[in-house]
């Protein structure tokens, strides 16, 4: 671009110090014959002046022709482009298209990159907004969760922030409004929480920094659906956890953090242990302070609690933008789909700068007689330059309006988590885009076309006469080598969709360990306040499980504390081991746990490896025992049978007696192995509110609501919602769904237009050769022979293509290994499809041209003399 | 005293450069001297404006110009007609022709 620049400056100066000369030789001729005339020279130079009527209004004059002539040969270049554009409209329609579809694809994927990673939280001072987490720094991993004792530390003894806070609850929490129970998401916050985001309420006030623990600030949104709007709701009270709580203030509009919190609670004094951690942190720098120094800050602070206190020994803290900390798991998904859809802009642009070249070469003739006529070379690039940038213009047109489809298209198709998605559309900022795109399209399909053609020998193309003009062989080559070029980027793409593809593939076949086929899972919350309640809450369960069991079609029904698939993460605790000594805290193995009733692993199918199932007989008052996995069975008991052993867990002083093992499942995350876990029975008083699993004889829709009745009917203040657990394995997917299909269809792309590309090549390069080959057919070529020849030719530029490709492929492979699951970046199938889907595509572009070789009349040789 | 001139009509200085151009190079001088010679009498020529007329027309692709060496010895910018300037002078001397034809036959009808 600088050197372009440069050339218009160096065009400009030359044409200044032109005129200057021009006027001057003028000027003193004038004056030379005036005294020749026999005049004074003072005199003579007073006349030349006044006949002139100033040089620097001449200079003025004459540098407005060069505008206006600029200009109008604009005006007539595009009049002109519209006018070639149309006499070949299928060449415009189809490149158009091509062009709209990259452009469109590229905006539409930048303005969800856009929203969702560039601009800032819609929070005042957003940039200043972090969160801070715990490095475990035996393990180096990070985590969100901090203790109260930590955060008081932090917040105490920092002075980098304006405002620091916690806040930390569940989603689902059993509510009663207006005297109906359901759910909501409930957060309990610090008392600095709404400071953190500068917004003001929409109606009431925000949480009070002192006293008043029985009040609580809801969602705008949420008011709205309840009480009609925001004002209404101030002064209400609702139920939380079975507890009566005044509505104060409501939240600004659009403000649900975390996630989408509907109410938001003072925390009360919380637990002392530095141990216990479940809190997020977040917090405002104050202004001017920067990331690092904030940072520097926070990691002494977090070397001297290390140092100070043995529960913090493995730790120290880390901050992270707010805004990256909530994209982080998206932030790859969205690079690689911008990355793919560049490469899809590129392949389009390296096609239209193909069939430009077709359509030069079949131009030459006019190119010839233009310059002939007297336009100098960079009077013709402009000219076909202009014609390029008004069909990537009207290709941009069209891109925007199908990036707003795409968008539609790409927002139903998105995970429902992906942040922020509600925001997306395409704004200013994706119109500059698109515009961007539109000029350096230009250039990158028309720059080289052009040149190419104003380098043909003029008087070789006019001595051909007609459209088949001479072609240079330069012009061969370079449309070769944008053919390899679509077919090695088309290669890298496909490749990349072949990996992911694969992974998906993995994922989906992964035995997860657990059926997932006709079970229904169905979340209900049953609020308890004292001891007598809790015992009430077993007796309902059981009876409910009970009826459950007899409604027709069931197969199998039990209940569990924890909802699978991420939906509600289980606790992992330590567990000791008796007749061992207790390694000290830090150091304690770890199971994840979960609390059951009786034939939760006869619902989903998990295999009891020994022992037994739990039964009827365990309930509360009788010997305590657990079932574990054989995942924690292989890490606690190596070498013997775990069964009648006894095991004791960080939450109750009880040792239990390990009755069964079963099988592991991938109950967290299908991508992860299963990891050591720990069964409780539920009806020994451990684990509160159950999910119901029900596994029926087949699919039934209306069998859910049939189970809503059946609870309804026994108790009205207790709600619930379920999911069949196919939709929620599906859901669990929704990531590399995304990335799979949407680089699938890029790669798809790219490969239909680099067909294309290798077809228009051959199609030219046997239009070009059709004397040549009608005369080997007249000495006795056979028809076999040519297509070899043209076949051959198609097959060399193929076959350099796919290698430059996967060669590419295997370089840009690392940058997936992060998202693919048991697949290695190099593995050997996905590079053998996408070798194999090109190569068979290329065949059949080859092929129709190669063929046409077949219906060239050894006349013709005759015939064009 | 110098006789009384008219003003040059919009459009013909073209015409005339073109006409000079139609017979030999020359340079913006050269030009202006034969546009004073033939039209002493009647036309009256603003030097000034004639290099505004020779960039335009060169612009317009009419006109193609080069740096030469000059009857007096120095390097001047030289003017020549190009084919479309040929063909632009020819419409335009058609087109004068019918107008100045046409407005001849409105003057000569009232006698």
């Amino acid at each position: 671009m600088r050197k372009l620049l440069n050339l218009f400056r160096w065009k400009r100066q030359r044409l200044e110090k032109d005129l200057d000369r021009e006027l001057r030789y003028h000027f003193e001729r004038r004056v030379a014959d005036r005294i020749n005339a026999g005049l004074s020279e003072a005199e003579s130079r007073r006349q030349a002046q006044i006949e002139l009527g100033g040089v620097a209004q001449v200079q003025e004059e004459v540098r407005d022709t060069w505008i206006w002539g600029w200009l109008d040969d604009l005006a007539r270049d595009i009049r002109f482009a519209f006018r070639s554009l149309g006499n070949s409209w299928l060449f415009a329609l189809g490149a158009g298209s091509v062009l709209a579809l990259g452009i469109g694809t590229n905006t539409a994927i930048f303005s969800v990159v856009n929203t969702v990673l560039i601009q800032p939280l819609a929070y005042p001072d957003a940039r200043r907004i972090v969160s801070l987490e715990m490095l475990h720094t035996n393990t180096g991993r990070t985590s969100p969760e901090v203790s109260d004792p930590d955060f008081r530390d932090w917040q105490a003894q920092s002075s980098s922030f304006e405002a620091m806070a916690y806040c930390f609850g569940e989603d689902d929490v059993a509510t009663i409004v207006n005297g109906r129970a359901e759910f909501a998401n409930y957060r309990l916050v610090s008392p600095d929480f709404f400071a953190v985001f500068g917004l003001p309420p929409s109606a009431g006030r925000l949480l009070p920094r002192t006293g008043q623990a029985r009040v609580v600030v809801v969602s705008r949104e949420w008011a709205e659906a309840h009480f009609g709007h925001a004002e209404a709701a101030i002064g209400k009270t609702i139920a939380v956890y079975g507890g009566a709580l005044e509505i104060v203030g409501v939240a600004a509009p659009g403000f649900h953090y975390p996630e989408e919190t509907n109410i938001w609670a003072p925390a009360g004094r919380l637990g002392q242990s530095r141990v216990y951690r479940g809190l997020q942190v977040i917090g405002k720098l104050k202004p001017g302070v920067g990331l690092a120094s904030a940072r520097t800050e926070m990691q002494t602070i977090g070397a001297r609690l290390a140092h100070q206190y043995f529960e913090d020994r493995f730790t120290n803290v880390t901050l992270t933008p707010l805004k990256e900390h909530l994209t982080g798991n998206v932030r790859l998904t969205l690079w690689l789909l911008m990355g793919a859809v560049s490469l899809v802009l590129l392949i389009a642009c390296a096609n239209i700068a193909n069939l430009q070249l077709a359509r030069s070469a079949a131009r030459t003739h006019e190119i010839a007689v233009r310059a002939a006529l007297g336009a100098d070379r960079g009077r013709v690039v402009r000219q076909l330059l202009t014609e390029s940038f008004v069909l990537t213009g009207l290709a941009a047109v069209g891109g925007v309006l199908l990036a707003h489809g795409i968008v539609r298209g790409l927002l139903a198709l998105s995970p429902v988590d992906l942040p922020r998605v509600e925001d997306v559309r395409i704004d200013g900022t994706a119109l500059l885009f698109a515009l961007g795109l539109m000029l350096v399209s230009t250039f990158a399909a028309g720059l080289l076309p052009a040149l190419d053609a104003s380098r043909r020998n003029t008087s070789d193309a006019l001595k051909q006469g007609g459209s088949k003009g001479a072609i240079a062989s330069g012009s061969g080559r370079l449309r070769s080598a944008l053919a390899v070029t679509e077919i090695a980027l088309s290669v890298m793409l496909l490749a990349a969709a072949g990996l992911l593809l694969r992974s998906f593939e993995a994922l989906h076949q992964v035995d997860l360990g657990f059926t997932s086929q006709h079970v229904l899972a169905a979340y209900t919350q049953y609020v308890v306040t004292n001891r007598k309640e809790a015992q009430d809450r077993i007796a309902f369960y059981r009876d409910l499980l009970r009826r459950v069991r007899a409604m027709p079609g069931v197969e199998a029904a039990s209940g569990a504390a924890f909802l699978p698939l991420g939906k509600e993460p289980r606790p992992r605790i330590d567990y000791f081991m008796e007749g061992q000594p207790e390694p000290p805290p830090g150091e304690r193995p770890k199971c994840e746990y979960q609390a059951i009733t009786p034939d939760y692993f006869k619902t989903l199918k998990i295999p009891l490896k020994q022992g037994r199932d739990f039964d009827e007989r365990d309930t509360i008052g009788r010997p305590r025992v657990a079932i574990i996995n054989d995942s924690l069975a292989r890490a606690a008991f190596p070498h013997e049978s775990p069964i009648g052993h006894r095991i004791r867990i960080q939450r109750g002083p009880q040792w239990l007696e390990i009755v069964g093992v079963v099988a592991g499942a991938r109950w967290r995350d299908p991508s992860q192995p299963p990891p050591p876990e720990l069964f409780e029975a539920s009806f020994q008083g451990k684990g509160g509110s159950l999910s119901l699993f029900v596994r029926t004889t087949r699919n039934d829709a209306g069998f859910g609501e049939a189970l809503r009745r059946t609870l309804q009917d026994m108790s009205p203040s207790v709600p619930i919602h379920f999911e069949t657990m196919d939709e929620m394995f599906s859901e669990a997917l929704a990531y590399p769904r995304f990335r799979t299909e949407l680089i699938g269809a890029f790669a798809g792309i790219a490969a239909l237009l680099a067909a294309l590309g290798i077809f228009s090549v051959l199609a030219y390069l046997v239009g070009q050769r059709t004397r040549e080959l009608a005369v080997r057919r007249a000495v006795g070529a056979q028809v076999s022979d040519l297509i070899q020849l043209i076949a051959g030719q198609g097959l060399r530029l193929v076959l350099i293509g796919l290698v430059l490709g996967v060669v590419g492929a295997l370089a840009a492979a690392r940058l997936l290994a992060g998202v693919l699951f048991e697949i290695s970046p190099w593995d050997l199938g996905a590079y053998a499809g996408a070798t194999a889907v090109l190569g068979i595509t290329a065949m059949l572009a080859i092929l129709f041209p190669a063929l046409r070789v077949v219906r060239i009349d050894p006349l013709i040789a005759l015939r064009h003399e | 005293m110098p006789p009384f001139r008219f003003p040059i009509p919009q459009g013909t200085l073209d015409m005339l450069i073109l006409q000079i151009l139609s017979l030999e190079p020359a340079h913006g001088y050269g030009i202006a001297q034969r546009l004073e010679q033939v039209s002493r009498e009647a036309v009256q020529v603003n030097q000034g404006s004639l290099y505004p007329a020779l960039h335009r027309l060169e612009q317009r692709g009419w006109l193609k110009a080069e740096w030469r060496e000059s009857e007096t010895g120095r390097e001047a910018k030289f003017y020549s007609l190009t084919r479309a300037g040929r063909n632009q002078l020819a419409i335009e001397k058609e087109s004068w022709n019918r107008l100045t034809a046409a407005v001849g036959l409105i003057f000569n009808e009232g006698q």
